[in-house]
């Protein structure tokens, strides 16, 4: 392209820095919100109005901002259940599936200590939560692993099989906890029945206390994948799985591994939503909801390339972006999808601004051109 | 746009010429201040070592890269290159060391792949006849209608010449054109590419070893030396150990001289191994032989000949079929590769690039490939990167890898260097028994005499030395035992000094050595 006495041309890049790859996406999230703005104005509302409201809603609102912090959580532990495998070169896109057993293991154990029938329980509430982390893990492991197993022995197509095992455990889910399911809310309204009192875990200022899994998570994954023998054997058979093969490095081991502790992730995720976000506190009713935010998992691990540490401004953004539109369609009179929108563009240019994580713009002198 | 050649050029005349082409990367210059100049109808050799700049200079040439500095001309005219798709508008086509056909599909579907005429509706027909055409002009036999994936390398080959040539190409870049081919297939494209600078092309093979092939075909050679142009010469005026030594910038000794060391002990005793290929054919077939320490045992013969499957056996990443193999008389038939590396099997694959390294991957973390199971490099789970380093370290001084610093990723270390670096990370750990596969194609000629030394140092401390190689010579030279390879099968084994070329040779071909003798 040319301009003036100027040519603009691309030039492929041939390193890439983190901060570089930070300062592009902070340029994306600009341009999106740039481009979203064209909505709000066809809709006659003052884009910056709009984005006033929602960030303050989001970010600095006393009632935003726990909403936030709750789809914060939830959004980083899906990213982790994605950035495990991705850094093995696996895709997996069946957070959904991995929270819905994640939850029901959780409430299986309740069931299990009569906690339906009598609505208490008699072993101390600690415990009883830290079991309920245990099945929600082990339930997500469970799920996962069936993908990573098939990956490892049979080299059967990971996105396919969790894709797949998302629907059978979305309706997995509706067997137990509707018309009849073992599950089912004695009132029958097509949910769970309820954590008793006792075994809601307390806030700790406004915001439930598994903000530390999450980011202990973070700091526990970036270790781990940074320095350790098991994360070295991840990446390199993420890299280049016959240089792993020649290097002695099980091609089936590691796609079980990572598809357990990514499923392992996703099933606390499910814990997080239906047993610790205050006002729900049990499998609800709309829990495909949920998984359908799960894959937001995909988009911030994505964005973040696969680096914990950067998954949290991401996850963040888009917890608090999803919050802020929901509530500024409301205020505004906006019609319903305004906040499904809003993520749809902010993903599709953040992606589209990965483009410059390969090449870079440059200026040119161009020498004696009419 | 520009045009196609202008009308006036004739034999002779000079259609390509670089002025000073200068590509900087972080940290290295690969090409400084490049100039030279092909002219139509000649065949114009550029040599250079791994790491040299000639790679980064063809890729300018074809529009991969841009340069920093300098200017191309075509016929006079100066142009700019933006990506190939320019370069091959403008007459430049490209023949890659790595073929870049697609298997399942027929010679001539290839060919036309790309093909702006190609359109959405194909013509096969009539472009069966245009490219039957370039057969006929340059005398190419080759089968139109077979698939891609029966055809030799050297047939490959041919259909990227031509697929080149049906796209117009006037100068034809060859990248390392001989490197993966039989002495016949060689034959066979010195006389197509002679036909075709009779046929007015203009023929600019890259060449990094093969010194006798550049003597014997071209008209002129340019020698390229880190990154800058050292001679320019009519073939004519140079020899072998001249070229050798303005590529080096030293003389060159071109034997390796096998070394005697006293025999010791059996380290590796495979009997009756059998093995199937990837597509379920008995390829090895019964191989029985043993390698005691301080020997070199090398295995000659023309690749797809069951070399693969055996070293793949050997080191692990293939189950054999029948037979049993033996470490130190531990049976290690069924051990998995992991195993064989901890109880000391080192190998170093012929594929550098999709099996020895990992490209994005730092030279630290790339050594760590050979380190990473063993507890005195990661304790509670955490790898000792500091020990590692220093090792990595130690292999770029001692090995003379030519890199920045060993932070660098290993996709930015030409061919060479990433050989070394992966032959001094396996013997780095002292392995009881080495398997080599051929460990010296496509190394320049001083890589070839650094890497062969090597392997006779650790044939001096003790190793057992598994050697596959295409390089007759390079057998005869090192190999205490020769056992050529045809067919899955060994015909015969023989001593290293009663191992003559002719018979070698003969017994490659697949003549059993009884028969030979009787």
């Amino acid at each position: 392209m040319r301009i003036g006495s100027h040519e603009l041309n691309l030039e492929r890049r041939v390193s890439l820095s983190g901060w570089q790859a930070a300062g592009i996406s902070i340029l994306a999230i600009i341009v999106a919100l740039a481009i979203f703005s064209i909505i709000f104005i066809l809709a006659e509302i003052n884009p910056l109005t709009a984005y006033a409201e929602i960030f303050s809603y989001a970010f600095a609102n006393p009632f935003g901002l726990p909403l936030t912090m709750n789809r914060f959580i939830f959004i980083l532990l899906c990213t982790y259940a994605f950035i495990i495998p991705f850094t093995a070169g696996l895709w997996n896109i069946g957070m959904a599936g991995q929270l819905y057993a994640g939850s029901l293991a959780v409430y299986a154990v309740l069931l299990a200590l009569g906690v339906k029938e009598f609505q208490s329980v008699e072993l101390p509430a600690t415990l009883v939560i830290l079991m309920m982390l245990i099945a929600a893990m082990l339930g997500g492991a469970f799920i996962g692993g069936i993908a990573g197993f098939l990956k490892g022995k049979y080299n059967v197509n990971e996105i396919v099989v969790t894709m797949m095992l998302n629907f059978m455990t979305f309706w997995v889910v509706s067997f137990f906890i509707k018309e009849g399911g073992i599950f089912m809310n004695p009132g029958g309204r097509g949910e769970s029945f309820e954590l008793p009192p006792s075994l809601q875990p307390s806030l700790i200022f406004g915001v439930p206390f598994t903000i530390f899994i999450a980011l202990g998570a973070a700091l526990l994954l970036y270790f781990v994948l940074r320095k350790t023998k098991i994360g070295y054997e991840i990446r390199a058979y993420g890299e280049n799985p016959t240089a792993a093969a020649y290097a002695g490095i099980s091609n089936f081991s590691i796609p079980l591994l990572v598809f357990i502790m990514g499923g392992a992730l996703a099933g606390l995720a499910g814990y997080h939503y239906f047993a610790a976000v205050p006002g729900v506190y049990k499998i609800a009713r709309t829990y495909g909801y949920f998984g359908d935010l799960a894959f937001y998992g995909i988009i911030c691990g994505l964005i973040s390339r696969g680096n914990p540490l950067a998954a949290i401004p991401v996850a963040f953004l888009f917890g608090g972006l999803s919050i802020g539109a929901r509530f500024v369609q409301g205020k505004l009179g906006m019609s319903f999808g305004v906040d499904f929108a809003l993520l749809g563009v902010l993903m599709i240019t953040l992606v589209a601004f990965q483009f410059f994580y390969r090449y870079k713009l440059i200026w040119e002198n161009s020498r004696g051109e009419p | 746009m520009y045009k196609v050649l202008p009308e006036n050029i004739k034999r002779g005349d000079t259609i390509l010429e670089a002025r000073g082409i200068t590509k900087r990367f972080p940290d290295v210059v690969a090409n400084d201040r490049i100039d030279f100049k092909i002219r139509l109808g000649e065949i114009h050799a550029v040599l250079g070592e791994n790491g040299a700049g000639k790679t980064t200079l063809m890729k300018i040439l074809f529009g991969q890269y841009q340069p920093d500095e300098g200017e191309i001309f075509i016929g006079g005219e100066e142009v700019r290159f933006k990506s190939p798709l320019d370069a091959i508008d403008l007459g430049i086509g490209m023949v890659h060391q790595h073929r870049k056909l697609i298997p399942a599909h027929s010679v001539i579907e290839n060919i036309i792949l790309g093909h702006p005429r190609a359109g959405k509706i194909l013509d096969l027909k009539r472009a069966e006849q245009e490219v039957l055409e370039i057969c006929e002009k340059y005398g190419f036999g080759l089968d139109l209608n077979a698939k891609v994936w029966q055809l030799s390398e050297g047939e490959k080959q041919l259909v990227e010449i031509i697929k080149a040539l049906y796209r117009g190409a006037e100068v034809l870049i060859l990248d390392e054109p001989s490197s993966a081919l039989t002495p016949i297939e060689t034959e066979k494209l010195l006389i197509s590419i002679k036909a075709m600078s009779a046929g007015d092309l203009a023929i600019v093979p890259f060449i990094t070893h093969k010194l006798p092939i550049v003597l014997q075909i071209s008209d002129r050679v340019t020698v390229l030396r880190k990154g800058k142009v050292v001679s320019c010469i009519d073939t004519s005026e140079a020899t072998e150990q001249s070229l050798a030594k303005e590529m080096v910038g030293r003389e060159v000794i071109f034997r390796t001289q096998r070394a005697t060391v006293e025999k010791g002990e059996t380290i590796l005793q495979v009997d009756d191994l059998s093995a199937f290929s990837d597509k379920d054919v008995m390829v090895l077939n019964g191989v029985s032989f043993s390698i005691s320490e301080g020997e070199i045992f090398g295995v000659a013969g023309i690749s797809g000949n069951g070399q693969r499957e055996l070293v793949e056996v050997l080191a692990g990443l293939r189950k054999p079929e029948r037979g049993s193999v033996s470490l130190d008389d531990v049976d290690i038939t069924f051990a998995d590769s992991l195993k064989r590396w901890q109880l000391g099997i080192g190998y170093v694959p012929a594929d550098r690039i999709a099996m020895g390294s990992i490209a994005d991957f730092s030279l630290v973390e790339n050594v760590t490939m050979n380190y990473y199971f063993d507890h005195e490099y990661y304790r509670r789970g955490v790898l000792d990167t500091k020990k590692i380093r220093e090792i990595t370290n130690d292999i770029i001084a001692e090995y003379d890898v030519v890199t920045p610093s060993a932070d660098i990723v290993a996709k930015c270390l030409s061919g060479g260097n990433l050989q070394k670096l992966i032959l001094a990370r396996v013997l780095s750990r002292k392995p009881r028994l080495v398997i080599v596969d051929l460990p010296t194609q496509g190394l320049d000629v001083g890589a070839t005499e650094f890497v062969r030394n090597k392997l006779i140092d650790a044939k001096k401390e003790g190793a057992g030395i598994l050697l596959i190689s295409e390089d007759l010579d390079e057998v005869l030279s090192l190999s205490d035992w020769v056992a050529p390879i045809y067919e899955g099968e060994f015909m015969g084994i023989l001593p290293g000094e009663d191992a003559k070329r002719e018979l070698v040779g003969a017994m490659m071909a697949g003549i059993h050595l009884d028969e030979e003798s009787a």
